[in-house]
């Protein structure tokens, strides 16, 4: 379980990001975190791993504590970050070098990890690009090399910072289906994303609004109880093809199925 | 007359990254490419810069070619704006103030101008004032975002090119840049070249579409023509409908009837289906 305690996040003392946040992710649980540009998403992940340290409260995996420098080192081996931009973090000069250099860190056996990193190559399709240079890929496919370097270490928890921001429909398509078998593998999934089609799937999403917990429930329900577009939201195609048709039937991510339904039986 | 390509092909280390391509980027239109990751399509925008050179073909602006340096080589072509895939590519000063007012002051204008234009342009993306004493790299990832697309915009280009500009851009930041860039692109008559996985923004937005699949180009057509009628060229490039118009076609597969929207914009779709479901008598208020 990761637990945040009333938890005050500044980078400057007058500009304040992050304020008493408290709230509890259960092992295993599937978490959309959304919000406007600047409301402090990122900042929350770098927290989860213990990046950045609380200013005020405590951030707690399990019985590990972020603030305690004895315990980051297990953190960072249970809670991994997909950076937002993987450009800037690439180190190495091959793409399965990459994949490997998360391992060294990590006290895994030599013998296994050339096979660890191949494996998370392929679970994101990137196994034809394992000698390529990180520099030379496109966008798209350093965002996928950032991914597999995550997931070759096999922490219990994957936070994903727009993991999917450059990817074509093909790409997202793949990234969230890793993330969905990974789910069912039991992992905790955490998706920071400003795709709000993408959020449907998740069991849980926390908005982020002026450094505070805006909702905390399940994607149905925030479409219906909040208006996400004071929040710098706009509802996704199934929402506005609801509303469009005023539709009464439940809202699923798949609106082609509702729609023929309703259709049928008219 | 505008931009344009004539059987350009570029390599990369020994790799045919664009085969033969040819296109003209007209004049006051907005040009979308769209493509799989790894299609060519940043490298076709960097071709129009003269960021990177082609071993065949040639490129000319209004049918003369581009100037060339001392060695033959392409340069960057200074009436071209172009905004990078990652931020972090571009920015380089100290204040959000000073990378905005850059181009503007080593143009030579006048410090008066150089901060009416950027009080224009930070209203225009919608971006507090109080952004302007930040540290560019300190911002938030969709905040450093808009700041390259603000550095770039203030230079009123002729050809504007942007790659994935709203990505990780929240909704209302992503519909205030495309509307913005509409009308400065309209009311100027520039031409926008915008890549982009969105195909939802693609078809609410563009004038003309250029679909790349593996270092070709495929088609460049009108957006309603490719949207609307040729289905089977988006297939072929791995993209799938945008969502308006797969609606579209689910509705017309059920009703069995043929569907012909005023454009491919989502809002002229949805029109017209709810106009379908409403003389079904699907439509309940509220
Ligand atoms: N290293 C830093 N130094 C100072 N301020 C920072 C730093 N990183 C972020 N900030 C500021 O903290 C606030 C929250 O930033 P954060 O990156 O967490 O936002 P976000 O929700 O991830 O936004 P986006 O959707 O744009 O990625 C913003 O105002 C940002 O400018
Ligand atoms: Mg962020």
């Amino acid at each position: 379980m990761l637990v945040f305690d009333q938890v005050d996040y500044y980078y400057r003392s007058r500009n304040p990001v992050l304020r008493q946040l408290s709230f509890e992710i259960r092992q295993g649980e599937f978490l959309s975190i959304i919000g406007g540009n600047g409301s402090g998403k990122s900042t929350l992940a770098k927290l989860m791993n213990g990046l950045l340290q609380p200013r005020e409260g405590q951030v707690m995996l399990d019985h590990l504590n972020t603030r305690t420098p004895d315990d980051l080192g297990k953190i960072r081996e249970q809670a991994g970050l997909v950076f937002q931009n993987p450009d800037n973090q690439f180190i190495t000069t091959s793409v399965l070098d990459e994949v490997i250099f998360g391992l060294e860190n990590l006290r895994v056996p030599r013998a296994d990890m050339a096979g660890r990193a191949n494996m998370a190559l392929q679970a994101v399709h990137m196994e034809d690009y394992a000698e390529a240079m990180p520099h030379q890929l496109s966008g798209g496919q350093k965002q996928r090399v950032a991914v597999a370097a995550v997931v070759a270490m096999e922490p219990s928890i994957i936070i994903f910072d727009e993991a999917t921001s450059m990817l074509d429909p093909q790409g997202r398509r793949d990234i969230l289906e890793l993330m969905n078998s990974l789910h069912r593998q039991g992992k905790t999934i955490i998706q920071i994303t400003h795709h709000m089609d993408e959020i449907l799937s998740s069991d849980r999403v926390l908005l982020l609004s002026r450094g505070e917990i805006a909702f905390d429930g399940s994607p149905s329900a925030l479409f219906s109880s909040v208006s996400i577009t004071e929040h710098q939201l706009s509802p996704p195609f199934a929402v506005r093809l609801h509303q469009a048709l005023g539709l009464k039937a439940p809202l699923r991510a798949d609106w082609k199925e509702t729609v023929s339904a309703l259709w049928a039986t008219s | 007359m505008g931009y344009e390509l004539n059987d350009v092909s570029v390599k990369l280390n020994g790799v045919e990254i664009l085969q033969s391509v040819s296109c003209t980027l007209q004049e006051g239109k907005w040009i979308s490419v769209i493509g799989h990751t790894g299609a060519g399509k940043s490298t076709f925008a960097k071709v129009m810069k003269g960021l990177v050179p082609f071993y065949r073909g040639e490129y000319t602006h209004d049918r003369q070619p581009l100037p060339r340096d001392s060695k033959g080589n392409m340069k960057a072509v200074p009436q071209i704006g172009y905004v990078f895939q990652y931020p972090e590519q571009q920015l380089f000063a100290t204040t959000v103030y000073r990378e905005l007012a850059f181009a503007l002051t080593v143009k030579g204008e006048s410090p008066g101008k150089v901060e009416a234009a950027v009080k224009t342009v930070m209203e225009q993306l919608g971006l507090p004032a109080d952004l302007l004493q930040e540290k560019p790299f300190q911002l938030s990832g969709g905040l450093k975002r808009l700041v390259a697309v603000a550095s770039v915009l203030i230079t009123e280009p002729e050809l504007l090119i942007l790659d994935e500009p709203t990505a990780g851009l929240d909704s209302v930041h992503r519909t205030a840049l495309l509307k913005q860039l509409q009308v400065w692109q309209r009311e100027k008559n520039r031409t926008v070249l915008l890549i982009s996985h969105q195909l939802e923004e693609v078809a609410d937005y563009s004038d003309e579409v250029m679909v790349f699949q593996k270092g070709h180009l495929l088609a460049h057509l009108e957006a309603n023509e490719l949207f609307l009628k040729c289905a089977d060229l988006l297939e072929q490039a791995g993209l799938p409908l945008p969502e308006p118009v797969q609606l579209l076609r689910l509705i017309e597969g059920i009703s069995g009837r043929t569907l012909t929207p005023a454009s491919c914009r989502e809002e002229d779709i949805m029109q017209l289906v709810r106009n379908v479901w409403q003389s079904r008598g699907l439509h309940h208020e509220g």
